[in-house]
């Protein structure tokens, strides 16, 4: 695999953030927060009646797309902000990313960022991947 | 409350082990549209809460110790995670875990918050498998509208 620096990753789209998913999330998180599982309970805190995709689930779209391009295993570390974290279900989520720095071990440098609507800042990543760590 | 905060720096996790079973890296998987990955690798994500319950603690537990004003006055900073090896199904890795920094009194688009920054570690029989820090704000005195709330 060929990678240079500008390269665009091909982008992953989540069609629509599931509530079920999330459920099935807080379930294996244990994670008590009823904004992940419970619409009315998103809805009292006025933010409309859907509700918020866990983390690492939002995390998970970048995951993927980086998999689906450079291989199972390539991801050797990542950085994550959450600048504008409220990704919520029913959305359409599309994970980007592009190469910034590739060294001479091989290791490769990217950002990634997820979009909503075509605007990104909700979620964004600094990632580092060697292709090198496929064996298991 | 700054006292009490500040000397969580330092503070363990029991720590403990965790094992993946293939059902639940199974669901986990599902849960994020990719097809389950090949040779009992468990998907990435996992590296979120494989180490907090491995290390004997839980997010309410993590709320807990910042005095969480409740379940929505937390937001992320930031997850920064290492993998020194793929994780595995049917694998029983080693985890520990704590507090290593706590910034208190920090300000952001008029949100006053303080800063947690949990750190775990998880290794297999002989090797570390992986290391993750967690940094979380605990937001005191925000507005609703303000308020940005998940795990």
């Amino acid at each position: 695999m060929k990678v240079n620096v500008g390269d665009v990753i091909p982008p992953w789209t989540m069609p629509s953030v599931s509530i079920e998913k999330m459920k099935t999330m807080a379930a294996i998180l244990r994670d008590p927060n009823p904004v992940h599982w419970n619409r009315k309970t998103v809805a009292a805190m006025g933010m409309g009646e859907r509700t918020i995709n866990q983390g690492p689930l939002s995390i998970s779209y970048m995951v993927n797309m980086l998999q689906a391009w450079a291989g199972e295993n390539c991801i050797q570390h990542m950085h994550v902000t959450f600048p504008n974290p409220l990704i919520l279900d029913e959305d359409e989520i599309i994970a980007r990313g592009q190469v910034k720095a590739v060294d001479e071990d091989g290791l490769i440098y990217c950002e990634t960022w997820l979009e909503r609507n075509g605007e990104r800042g909700l979620i964004e990543a600094e990632v580092t991947l060697n292709l090198h760590n496929k064996q298991v | 409350m700054s006292d009490s905060l500040t000397s969580l720096i330092g503070h363990q996790f029991p720590g403990g082990d965790y094992l993946i079973e293939h059902w639940e890296n199974f669901l986990l998987t599902d849960c994020t549209g990719a097809d389950l990955m090949a040779n009992g690798v468990v998907h990435p994500i996992a590296l979120f809460h494989v180490p907090i319950i491995g290390a004997q603690t839980s997010i309410a537990e993590m709320f807990a110790l910042g005095q969480a004003e409740s379940d929505f006055s937390i937001s992320i900073e930031s997850y920064d995670w290492h993998f020194h090896s793929p994780l595995k199904e049917n694998v029983r890795y080693s985890v520990t875990g704590g507090i290593i920094d706590v910034q208190l009194d920090l300000e952001e688009g008029g949100r006053r918050y303080d800063l947690i920054t949990f750190r775990f570690e998880i290794a297999g029989a002989n090797h570390p498998v992986a290391t993750t820090e967690v940094a979380w704000h605990y937001n005191r005195g925000t507005t609703i509208g303000a308020q940005q709330s998940e795990s």
